[in-house]
């Protein structure tokens, strides 16, 4: 039973990190077509960098349109869901099921519409307009998380909270939020991957080159066949290590952060 | 300020902004498909009834799109939940090494999806991918050949989305009381058995809603799939996100784009109601 128990972890892992490893071996080799090998080339591990050039340029854009759908997303999450949590009003039904919608929405549907209200707006080709349509995906999840968090702190605390002299607006950011910090974490992290790795709006809303995000510049390279694939899978893997760390600095948190969404279902 | 206004005030921001982003779109959406648009005239539509729809089902090129985006929804899900919960199960009791399994069976979930694509649109590469290398004589084409082709989608998607849900189970199992699982094993109960009776009523909750998720977001997953065969070969990956796309973006037909699109938002608002009608009846 043990045996089989270590023989299906180390399967799974094999099979998951296979990919990634596929990936930085790549990277590193000079002659994929003509020199096969399982191995990294770790003479040429400046390969490994050889994507940064373009990249660098996209970067920047992506971390841009990342932490403003982040911060936009749970800026009205919060707010929405201590509503949702606290609250008994007129249309919360209502409201609790146009959240959920929104993950049913296929994009390619609104990208259209959309597009035409930002040309309107003067928001096509800005990053500022990604972040506002990534925010439209990602901030009903971090509200759904963030609920269901709440949810599970007991209303006693805010009331006595009260009774000690807290104000009222005070009671959300200094009594609450502070006890749901690890949900909002996995809120921020899933609202940064939504962000960072948009794609279908990216290519359709940005046309000038120095405004792509990395993943509408990354995406340039499938069916191209100029670009070394080394240097392409370089890039990819540059454009996965920020997400990467990211996520590994708050892992911790993201499990407990879900558990409480998880219990209620 | 009066309580009653204050739900009011906090869901304002959240309201009007989904109003704007997504039911106006949607809206705009749903009147598209009932009129003659183009793209390159996006504002001289004119009305013409169902005729989209009336087309659509007459077409058994639609019928065998909503066919492939069933099988490779439900291919998914099913790959996605039961790896997703295996790996968490796994990991969940101590070993050396756990806390290095669990990161990276992670992982994946934070590769973007278009590097997942480029890694396996180079991993199934005909000629000189490493899975056709591995096989020797025994090579497919795995994203030319329509036989194989939503088979190495999938296989791609799933890599990619299972480790969401082993990350959600795996919150669901630390919420499975420690004295529980222990009476289990004190009583003889054999391993299965005790999961089956002891773990798993505190992991169905939370896999239902996970599936519904798994489920809708699959429906409408768009990225891996146009990136990775753009729905060919021929039109063996082509779901309704896909055709939705081609008719906007290839074929410049708005009106019938969105005509597909709202089917396939019918297709996963079925799903959702189907799936709280379920709920409903097993709280009862």
């Amino acid at each position: 039973m043990r045996v089989l128990r270590v023989a299906a972890v180390l399967v799974l892992v094999v099979v998951t990190a296979f990919p990634l490893y596929w990936m930085i071996t790549t990277a590193t080799r000079k002659d994929v077509f003509a020199v096969p090998s399982w191995w990294p080339d770790l003479g040429n591990l400046g390969g490994l960098v050889a994507g940064l050039g373009p990249m660098l340029g996209w970067l920047p854009n992506s971390a841009f349109v990342a932490f403003g759908t982040t911060l936009l997303s749970l800026m009205m999450a919060v707010l929405a869901a201590y509503a949702l949590s606290r609250f008994r009003f007129k249309g919360r039904g209502v409201f609790g099921f146009a959240l959920f919608a929104t993950q049913m929405l296929p994009e390619a549907l609104i990208v259209v519409p959309l597009y035409a209200i930002f040309l309107a707006l003067g928001l096509l080709n800005q990053l500022s307009g990604l972040v506002l349509a990534n925010t439209a995906f990602g901030m009903p999840v971090a509200v759904w998380i963030l609920k269901s968090a709440m949810d599970r702190i007991p209303v006693e605390i805010e009331e006595s909270a009260r009774v000690d002299g807290c104000p009222r607006y005070a009671i959300l950011p200094q009594i609450v939020l502070p006890l749901v910090m690890p949900s909002v974490a996995a809120a921020a992290v899933i609202t940064f991957f939504e962000g960072w790795n948009e794609y279908l709006f990216a290519s359709t809303f940005m046309v000038d080159k120095e405004k792509w995000p990395a993943s509408k510049g990354l995406a340039s390279y499938v069916g191209e066949f100029v670009t070394p694939l080394g240097t392409v899978m370089s890039a990819a893997l540059i454009f996965t290590l920020p997400a990467i760390i990211f996520f590994l600095l708050v892992q911790r948190r993201i499990v407990s952060g879900l558990t409480s969404g998880a219990v209620k279902g | 300020m009066t309580a009653r206004r204050l739900p009011y005030l906090l869901i304002g921001g959240a309201a009007v902004y989904l109003a704007l982003l997504t039911a106006a779109p949607l809206l705009t959406g749903l009147w598209l498909s009932v009129t003659d648009t183009q793209l390159l005239n996006p504002m001289g539509g004119v009305f013409i009834g169902f005729e989209h729809y009336v087309k659509l089902f007459g077409e058994p090129g639609f019928f065998r799109s909503l066919l492939v985006t069933l099988v490779y929804t439900a291919a998914t899900v099913a790959a996605s939940l039961l790896l997703g919960t295996l790996a968490a199960v796994l990991v969940n009791r101590s070993f050396p090494g756990r806390t290095a399994a669990r990161t990276v069976l992670t992982m994946p979930w934070a590769v973007p999806t278009v590097a997942v694509a480029l890694i396996f649109a180079w991993i199934y590469n005909n000629d000189s991918g490493v899975l056709n290398r591995l096989l020797g004589p025994a090579r497919q084409g795995w994203l030319t050949d329509t036989d194989w082709a939503l088979v190495s989608v999938t296989v791609a998607s799933v890599w990619k989305v299972f480790p969401f849900v082993m990350l959600v189970a795996l919150a669901a199992l630390q919420s499975v009381p420690e004295e529980l699982r222990e009476s289990a094993r004190v009583d003889g109960a054999d391993r299965l058995n005790a999961f089956r009776d002891v773990v798993f009523p505190f992991l169905r909750p939370t896999l239902r809603v996970v599936a519904l998720l798994m489920t809708i977001w699959s429906l409408r997953r768009f990225d891996i799939i146009w990136l990775l065969t753009q729905g060919g070969p021929v039109d063996a990956t082509e779901t309704v996100v896909i055709g939705v796309y081609r008719e906007s973006f290839v074929n410049s037909d708005l009106g019938l784009s969105a005509a597909i699109g709202a089917v396939g938002l019918l297709i996963s608002s079925l799903v959702t109601v189907a799936h709280f009608l379920l709920d409903r009846r097993e709280d009862a």
